[in-house]
């Protein structure tokens, strides 16, 4: 059993078949020394200093950023579209519908009182849909071209480990390929978590995946859980004639990071629009009756059963790591109780040169944290220092009006025991506000008692997630409300009413 | 088959030089290489400053600390600053002590290792290079040291008394060189202090900055330390929480895989287990003869293995395709732009198969070739650990006998790709029992 592997001698067919000689001609073994030492040489410069398994926007975002830094960087995406959930089925699609079911819904309702008159309005869903896909088959073709204009490797199949520093793909396009890597990063993201005995089928049960693609109106839906997802996908349909109503589990709308007075005056406002809600509710089970569902539910701490009727059911509970059939196993990758890839302070896995960013670890499953990540990352790797403020990173919820806010919310600061004052002022005190006839929401500051340093900012009300650029700027900075109080806003506009509860918070606002 | 193992027994040979040369370079190499302990070097704490003085170091040695950590703390011309940890690890030796004066900026202060580290076995590494060139304008340094390299035992054993003590907890004064915050100016301006008093108050802010509080608690309107707590848990919250991770509990493996556990190659076998093997016999009696013709004509040794690695290659060529077969050559001339693999999808494609070459008939052999080879021990070879220990020049011709017996060629193909494996070990077969002498001419 002399065993023993012969040393793999060409990688290019080329030099192989070269032509073969007349007999007697000299046989020359130098030459072939020469050959085989230079393949080598060559198959070793497919190494790539980077390989990212990922294209979404935590994979793409470090692509971009290590083809400018300078490294040979690929790219590893199973979709066939770059951009990942958020491009393909989330933020950007679902902005398209909430944009466009929000003017429908305007000319609907809102529209004669300000002195335009429609006649028949009609719901084109398919159109609407299409102008959905434009708006994303553009983005997804830009960051392509983007791939192109920075060096970087495009493979489109799955990938999974082999070994510690090599990925096999199984291409899209049929056949396998392999990949090796001096850093790897992980940015494999998330899935909708399915919700317990049902079946999610994208057409009856639906995720946001599903949300995002009807085909007609559904009669009742129901969304289970009442976060950021269910609450725009819900005000989606409500707004384009769907009976919604949302089952919540805690006492509150729009997850656990929303401020509870802003959660409360979005329900409040939400519920105007049409859309019904049911929290401190426990969804027991669902039963399909012929083409509809009904959903049994009772109240979160015990008490009498209910049924709802439902034509379509969201499930929205959240969302969980995804990286099945990545072969972690083969590398002893470990992950937390909950899916997460386990990584240290700089991303780093237990392997050093493979990181972790994005969905499939740590902090808020937000696209823009998986950007800061991503840029971070790769700056770790080549500059061996980078750095993301997850204090200061912001949440919108783009239902109408908007939900925003960036730092500690009330609740939290009250229960570090820390001093503090909160200053507030209502849209409906804003000239701009008022000119749009759009006067809900407020903007609210929570500052330290004693130094005045903002802790959070939390804004409802129009534009909202553009108004808090300016306070995760300001947390960013340090500042304190006096800083935001004493910096000119134009006037009139709706950064107005942010500038007055800062003035609210330190002193007192003029406006009010 | 001992022509092939000892062309075996070279190449192993030199890749293990190199590996040692590796190794040791590694070993000897700066410190910035070595990822045990690293050189702590003074830090320049504003773009000005060359110098600093070391009030006291926080930590000792020996001692553990994370990321954000004070080790110690610093004193310059202009202001006292902590020296925060960027990482995890321990602090394995402190080459310039408490009260240390005038030290450069990048002189090394001390070595730092990874908290993992058994810092009793620790390799201290050597000074790296000079420190920066921006000391030579400086101030002259005080008249018992030398201009260019600080020299650390001298210093150590001459511990100056502590420097006056930093302002409290609060943050360190810092020259403020960006426009002030508009609540900070006004502050200044309604209580008569100017511009450069600015620079005399600790600050508590993001890189320095001096905030609305840090007057405030200056000028005594409220708790001294109130801006350095806000400041501690601000920055706190801006760190990711990695604390209390629970781990997922692993997957439960099968019985047989645990018990395999020793052993890396069994390891490694068991992890792919839809891996089968297909084997074929081959004999190299053609090629040996025409090895031999080789020799007496033109007097050139053509080894064994050039014979069959040539004969793979060709194998290899246009093997029918099947999903599956992770070919690195593939992957070579799609780089190389020879083709693009990722979008063809013909019939055949290039494998990637390389053969491993067993002779059943060797083992009964072994004692009998143990001692002609003499030093050699056929179980290790078989063990394939110590090969590289065996005498490299064997003549070919020693050989004969064993490469006479049929030699199995084995190569390990996944599931589904049984058959493409089968022809390519069958063309390898006919290359080299046929026409062996093709392959060099």
């Amino acid at each position: 059993m002399l065993s023993r592997t012969v040393p793999r001698c060409a990688a290019r067919p080329t030099a192989l078949l070269r032509p073969l000689r007349p007999h007697g001609a000299p046989v020359r073994p130098a030459r072939c020394s020469i050959d085989r030492s230079r393949r080598g040489y060559a198959s070793e410069a497919a190494e790539k200093d980077l390989v990212i398994i990922g294209g979404g926007v935590a994979g793409y975002v470090a692509a971009i950023k290590a083809g400018q830094s300078g490294l040979s960087v690929a790219c590893i995406e199973k979709r066939g579209m770059l951009g990942g959930t958020c491009l393909n089925v989330g933020c950007i699609p679902s902005k398209s519908l909430l944009n466009n079911s929000h003017l429908y819904h305007q000319i609907l309702h809102d529209t004669k009182q300000r002195g335009i008159e429609v006649g028949e309005v009609k719901l084109n869903l398919e159109q609407m849909m299409k102008a959905k896909e434009t708006s994303v088959s553009g983005l997804t073709k830009g960051i392509e071209f983007l791939f192109k204009k920075n060096n970087v490797e495009y493979i489109k199949g799955t990938g999974a480990f082999a070994d510690e520093h090599t990925i096999n793909v199984n291409l899209i396009d049929g056949g396998e390929t392999s990949v090796k890597a001096k850093n790897i990063i992980i940015a494999t993201g998330s899935e909708a978590t399915p919700f317990p005995g049902m079946t999610i089928d994208e057409e009856k049960i639906i995720t946001s995946t599903g949300a995002i693609a009807l085909k007609q109106v559904p009669k009742k839906m129901v969304v289970i859980g009442g976060g950021i997802i269910g609450l725009e996908m819900g005000s989606v349909w409500s707004r384009l004639g769907a009976e919604v109503t949302v089952v919540e589990f805690l006492g509150q709308i729009g997850g656990p990071g929303m401020d509870a007075e802003i959660a409360k005056q979005a329900q409040k406002l939400l519920g105007k629009q049409g859309m019904k809600f049911k929290l401190n509710t426990k969804v027991k089970s669902g039963e399909e009756s012929g083409e509809a569902f009904k959903i049994n539910v009772e109240a979160a701490k015990g008490g009498k059963e209910e049924a709802i009727d439902a034509d379509v059911v969201l499930v929205a509970i959240g969302r969980r790591p995804y990286t099945a059939g990545l072969g972690l196993e083969n590398i002893g990758i470990e992950t937390d109780d909950k899916g997460r890839l386990v990584i240290d302070q700089e991303y780093r896995t237990k392997l050093p040169h493979i990181r972790v960013i994005g969905d499939c670890t740590f902090g808020p499953m937000l696209a823009h944290k998986a950007e800061e990540e991503a840029v971070a990352a790769v700056e770790f790797i080549t500059k061996n220092y980078g750095h993301v403020n997850y204090g200061a990173i912001p949440s919108v919820m783009y239902t109408h009006p908007e939900v925003a806010w960036v730092g500690q919310n009330e609740q939290e600061v009250k229960a570090s025991g820390v001093k503090y004052k909160v200053g507030t002022f209502p849209f409906s005190a804003n000239s701009r506000a008022k000119t749009n006839l759009d006067t809900e929401g407020m903007v609210k500051f929570i500052a330290d008692a004693e130094t005045d340093r903002i802790l959070g900012i939390h804004i409802i009300g129009p534009n909202a997630g553009e108004m808090i650029a300016e306070g995760t700027l300001a947390l960013e900075y340090g500042a304190s409300t006096e800083d935001v109080g004493r910096t000119s806003h134009a006037h009139p506009t709706l950064s107005e009413a942010f500038k007055e509860a800062a003035m609210a918070t330190y002193g007192k606002a003029i406006h009010y | 088959m001992a022509s092939i193992a000892s062309v075996c027994r070279t190449s192993s040979r030199g890749i293990g030089r190199q590996l040692r040369n590796h190794a040791s370079s590694r070993a000897f190499t700066a410190s910035a290489a070595s990822p045990a302990a690293h050189n702590f070097t003074m830090p320049a704490m504003s773009p000005t400053m060359t110098e600093g003085n070391i009030s006291s170091w926080k930590v000792k040695e020996g001692d553990k600390f994370s990321a954000g950590d004070v080790l110690l703390e610093i004193e310059t011309d202009k202001a006292q600053m902590d020296v925060e940890a960027q990482d995890d690890g321990q602090m394995a030796k402190i080459m310039q002590g408490d009260g240390s004066k005038a030290v450069k900026v990048g002189a090394r202060i001390g070595v730092l290792a990874d908290s993992g580290d058994d810092l009793s076995t620790l390799e201290i590494p050597p000074e790296d290079s000079a420190p920066s060139k921006s000391e030579e304008s400086s101030k002259p340094p005080p008249p018992e040291k030398k201009e260019s390299s600080p020299s650390p035992p001298k210093q150590d054993s001459a511990p100056s008394k502590p420097s006056p003590s930093s302002s409290g907890a609060s943050g360190t004064p810092q020259k403020q060189n960006y426009p002030l915050y508009p609540s900070v100016q006004h502050l200044l301006h309604t209580n008569g202090l100017s511009k450069s008093d600015a620079d005399t108050i600790p600050a508590t802010g993001p890189n320095g900055r001096l905030l609305k509080g840090d007057v405030l608690a200056h000028l005594g309107h409220i708790n001294k330390s109130a801006p350095a707590d806000v400041s501690s848990r601000i920055t706190k919250l801006s760190h990711l929480d990695l604390s209390n991770i629970k781990l997922a509990a692993p997957k439960e493996k099968p019985k047989e895989e645990k018990a395999a556990a020793d052993g890396k190659k069994e390891k490694a076998a068991k992890k792919s287990p839809e891996v089968k093997n297909v084997a074929l016999p081959i004999r190299l009696t053609a090629v040996l003869e025409c090895q031999k013709r080789l020799q007496d004509t033109l007097g050139v040794t053509l080894p064994l293995s050039e014979f069959i690695a040539r004969a793979v290659d060709l194998a290899n060529e246009e093997l029918p395709r099947t999903k599956g077969p992770a070919t690195a050559d593939e992957l070579f001339d799609s780089l190389v732009g020879v083709k693009n693999v990722y979008t063809s999808s013909g019939k055949t494609s290039r494998g990637g198969f390389v053969p491993e070459i067993n002779t059943p008939g060797l083992l009964a052999a072994a004692p009998m070739k143990a001692k002609q080879s003499g030093k050699e021990d056929i179980m290790d070879v078989l063990a394939g650990g110590k090969t590289k220990k065996v005498a490299s020049t064997r003549a070919t011709k020693n050989s004969m006998a064993t490469a006479m017996a049929e030699n199995v060629f084995s190569v390990n193909a996944k599931s589904g790709e049984e058959k493409r494996a089968r022809v390519f070990l069958e063309r390898v077969k006919s290359v080299l029992e046929v026409e062996p002498g093709r392959l060099v001419l």
